[in-house]
């Protein structure tokens, strides 16, 4: 076949030449006639061929648009839409964003490809201090929904959510989208590790089909205390808890001078914690393995009793 | 990426690099192919292969480079001298670096990474929904909030500065001083931690900033020959036992916690399934089968539901 002899990286450039040159939309038999010999002769083969190539170049990132005109399908490249929009970075902005991602490890190369594109070049990693980010598929979409105000439709652990996403959270390692949930008319946050179904199961809706309040900002959406996750702060439970003085200086930095009640001459303290969310109260509270125990109030002290019992009795 | 390339890779690397050799006009082969992380013969047959590229009437005019003696030559073409745009994980993938970036301790906020951010902002916000520019955060956000002693240690690492400090272990379960010379600071999962060269063990370890109740500076100096080159990946050790652990629903969120090994859905109890978890070391294993309670049944080591109970009994003394 004429189509082996050349190199599939050839008949891709050429091909993504051909749709830049071009001033009208092409058809495959204009497309495959200007570039005679590149694809196979035999017209099921050679429209296998095409649309993997136009799969491949969508899948870098050329926006190749398809209508269809009389019956056939004609294929163009906007070349405004295909060239990089001029950022205008000075060229000390960009040695910033050459060392911000040196700085910030992730699991894709997305971000060193980005900065090539923008004409740096990956830098070593020579800082004080760095991060690590977990990266998600549906960031990138979810992120485009805020930008454009699209409304989204996901399945979140079952159930089918419609939101209106104001914005995107990175908080103890995981990402969050924080937003208006149509069903159940709040203000709503979502895992987005948890969405089911990955990128492909969120469907996005036209832009520019809801405001989002002025003054929002993701991170005063749920408090950065998991304890008091739930919960509005203030209208929740406060738990006494005593630390002996091996975990009160660290307990101490944790919640606050100001949430410590007692001093006592061993060096232990009594704090106030909030505990209206039981469940984390218990895990931060067991971490503390028995440098610390439940004061008051009783009915949270009975609880956190019965439950050490319990783990107890189980091995007996 | 030095190994084999598909055609995919290869194409969109040439879209990067022919406007950046254009701009440049002649370069090195060897530095190009630094710059771009491939083999000097990678970049040589790439540019050979586009070079023939070319539609009639132009055959073989269309991309003018050519390769001699180690130099590349681009000459002036009518394509490609644009750079693709920024697919969309790549403007996301830059955007949170750049935000995550600006919040580790000693960024500029108002400095040259503030300005990129807000040019790359404005690009990646299209116009027209809430007018461009005004969307200051575009909605992504990033909390980092860090412990108290990390300006500290971060400022430790860029002097190497040696540090005596009280740290508290959950490995041992006591608080000692120790001396140390941090190498490197970063954040996971939420988490700060300093990468540090231990006096006591004449090794270099990880240690939890949060856990780090005081530190102060001895005064000595100590440079290191072997840089700490980002966070290391402790996380991906397979030499570690395991443990079998049957959860239920409820204790289910250690799936997202910690890089467990394949899950198996159980039958009965109906919701409850079977993972094996990594087990840094006794200690942490006993404390989460106490965390987990009756939503926990473990299987294997035979020990560790013996080994949690003692702990809770020691615990439950304190009541």
């Amino acid at each position: 076949m004429a189509a082996n002899r050349v190199d599939r990286v050839e008949r891709l450039t050429n091909l993504l030449a051909l749709l830049l040159e071009s001033e009208r939309p092409l058809t495959l038999i204009q497309i495959t006639g200007a570039l005679a010999g590149q694809y196979p002769d035999a017209e099921r083969p050679r429209r296998a061929a095409f649309e993997r190539d136009k799969a491949a170049l969508r899948d870098i990132g050329v926006p190749i648009e398809s209508e269809r005109f009389d019956d056939n399908a004609t294929y163009r490249i906007d070349r405004a839409a295909y060239e990089l929009a001029d950022l205008e970075l000075d060229a000390d902005e960009t040695r910033a964003l050459q060392v911000a991602v040196a700085a910030v490890r992730t699991d894709t190369s997305a971000g060193r490809d980005a900065l090539w594109k923008l004409g740096g070049a990956s830098a070593g990693n020579g800082a004080a201090v760095s991060a690590v980010l977990p990266q998600r598929p549906e960031l990138p979409v979810i992120r485009s929904a805020v930008a454009n105000r699209s409304t989204l439709v996901f399945v979140y652990r079952g159930d089918r959510r419609k939101l209106d996403p104001w914005g995107l959270l990175l908080r103890g390692g995981f990402w969050y989208v924080v937003g208006h949930d149509h069903d159940r008319n709040e203000n709503r946050t979502f895992r987005v590790d948890r969405f089911d179904g990955g990128v492909d199961a969120i469907e996005v809706g036209p832009t520019g089909t809801f405001t989002r309040p002025d003054s929002f900002d993701p991170r005063d959406a749920f408090p950065a205390d998991p304890k008091q996750i739930g919960h509005a702060p203030g209208d929740g439970v406060l738990a006494i808890v005593w630390i002996d003085a091996t975990r009160a200086d660290a307990i101490e930095r944790e919640v606050g001078s100001a949430r410590v009640l007692e001093r006592h001459a061993d060096g232990s303290i009594n704090v106030e914690v909030p505990a209206s969310h039981l469940d984390a109260f218990r895990s931060w509270l067991i971490g503390l393995l028995d440098h610390a125990a439940v004061v008051s109030p009783p009915e949270i002290r009975d609880q956190i009793i019965d439950w050490l019992t319990g783990v107890v009795e189980a091995a007996s | 990426m030095k190994g084999p390339r598909n055609a995919e890779d290869r194409l969109s690397r040439l879209l990067v690099m022919l406007p950046w050799l254009m701009e440049q006009g002649e370069v090195p082969l060897v530095e190009v192919a630094a710059r771009f992380d491939l083999t000097a013969d990678q970049v040589q047959d790439d540019l050979e292969l586009v070079a023939m590229c070319g539609l009639p009437p132009f055959v073989d005019e269309m991309i003018d480079v050519f390769v001699d003696d180690g130099l590349v030559f681009v000459g002036v073409p009518r394509l490609f001298t644009r750079p693709l745009r920024l697919t969309a994980p790549e403007g996301f993938s830059l955007l949170a670096s750049a935000r995550a970036a600006m919040e580790l301790p000693g960024a500029d906020r108002s400095g040259s990474l503030g300005r990129a951010l807000d040019k790359l902002a404005r690009a990646l916000t299209d116009a027209g929904v809430d007018g461009a520019g005004s969307d200051d955060t575009a909605g992504v956000a990033i909390d980092m909030s860090r412990p108290e002693a990390t300006d500290e240690v971060v400022e430790a690492v860029a002097a190497a500065a040696e540090l005596t400090m009280l740290y508290y272990s959950p490995a041992r379960d006591e608080r000692a001083e120790r001396i140390v010379v941090p190498r490197h600071v970063f954040v996971d999962a939420g988490n700060w931690y300093v990468v540090a060269d231990d006096a006591k063990s004449n090794e270099r370890r990880t240690f939890r900033i949060d856990r780090i109740d005081s530190v102060a500076p001895t005064g000595r100096v100590v440079p290191t020959t072997d840089p700490v080159d980002g966070p290391p990946g402790f996380f991906a050790d397979a030499e570690l036992p395991h443990a079998t652990l049957r959860l239920a629903p409820a204790a289910q969120w250690i799936l997202d916690r910690y890089p467990v090994g394949e899950v198996t859905q159980l039958n009965r109890p109906k919701g409850w399934i079977e993972v094996d978890v990594p087990v840094a070391n006794e200690r942490w294993l006993a404390r989460l089968l106490i965390r987990l309670g009756p939503d926990v049944v473990v299987l294997s080591p035979k020990d560790a539901a013996l080994q949690a109970a003692d702990l809770a009994a020691r615990m439950l003394a304190r009541y």
